[in-house]
């Protein structure tokens, strides 16, 4: 099924202040800080697959600092509190809400999975035949964080079919 | 006098983390289950029926569609207030939601001054409880 995608880089951004205003950084202190560098270090990540009238993945990944970080703010727990559960919850949790967030703004009749959390580098993730379409990509308080896209290859075939 | 209850179901442990922190501090006694199975089993053995539930939708077991329509055919549950609070945020998913008799709608990310604005819009807590 050809379809196009209607999420930007724009959209993308917009669903991440969204989130570190509701659960991150509610006092507005550190928001994310954009690099545009695609190509920034990771050490875990977490994704929800869409399946349907769109096919692909949206992941979050991080440093597992800024996971630990992220977990503490989302669980208002200290950092030396937070577990190993409390980052995998946190990260999943966050890959489902902004991966709810894209599939709402895709066509009708997309399905999101459950999340998926691996405490290892986002290059490590197995999306065979996808394309990544696009992403925000920042340091929070100066470690890494991003949120992608990627596209089913097949999808994209019958895109510029 | 005793506390209202609220039973907060979602399959995430963060998220219902973050939903029994702030309907504690509304001075509910939470209750969590963690998909709607697990809820209507928690119902099953309680003499007094929470007055509200905070439901997820996409939920492993029974989803929270599924357990907002259980919940309106049982006589027993009928005075529960029930509010989804859920990454669907499509209008036919509301609308779906709404028929099947969901009384208020919550899409994630959500603030905690907008959870207590929409718990009291319900009656659930005094006006400006978030202030």
């Amino acid at each position: 099924m050809s379809v196009e995608v209607e999420v930007d880089e724009n959209d993308l951004a917009e669903m991440v202040e969204q989130v570190w205003e509701s659960y991150l950084d509610p006092e507005g202190v550190s928001p994310l800080m954009q690099t545009y560098d695609e190509n920034q270090p990771s050490e875990v990540h977490s994704s929800v697959s869409i399946t349907g009238s769109w096919n692909g993945h949206v992941v979050y990944a991080s440093s597992r600092a800024a996971a630990q970080r992220a977990a503490a703010a989302f669980l208002a727990m200290e950092l030396d509190e937070v577990s190993e559960e409390d980052i995998s919850d946190t990260l999943g949790e966050l890959a489902n809400i902004v991966g709810g967030n894209v599939k709402a703004m895709l066509p009708p009749g997309a399905q999101l999975s459950l999340p998926q959390v691996v405490l290892a580098p986002e290059a490590s993730a197995r999306f065979p035949n996808t394309e990544r379409i696009s992403g925000v990509y920042g340091l929070w308080e100066g470690e890494p964080v991003s949120i992608s896209m990627w596209q089913s290859s097949t999808d994209t075939k019958e895109e510029g079919a | 006098m005793t506390p209202m209850r609220a039973m907060v179901i979602d399959d995430s442990r963060a998220m219902r983390m973050i939903l029994k922190r702030i309907v504690t501090k509304l001075n509910f006694e939470a209750v969590e289950a963690g998909d709607g199975k697990e809820a209507l089993d928690l119902l099953a053995d309680m003499t007094e029926v929470p007055e509200v539930a905070l439901i997820d939708w996409n939920m492993p077991n029974m989803n929270g569609l599924e357990f907002v329509t259980k919940v309106r055919a049982d006589p027993r549950l009928r005075e529960m207030t029930l509010v989804m609070v859920t990454t669907e945020s499509e209008q036919s998913q509301i609308v779906r939601a709404l028929a099947a008799g969901a009384h208020e709608y919550v899409i994630k990310p959500f603030t905690e001054g907008a959870m207590i604005e929409k718990l009291a819009l319900l009656g659930l807590v005094p006006t400006g409880a978030n202030s």
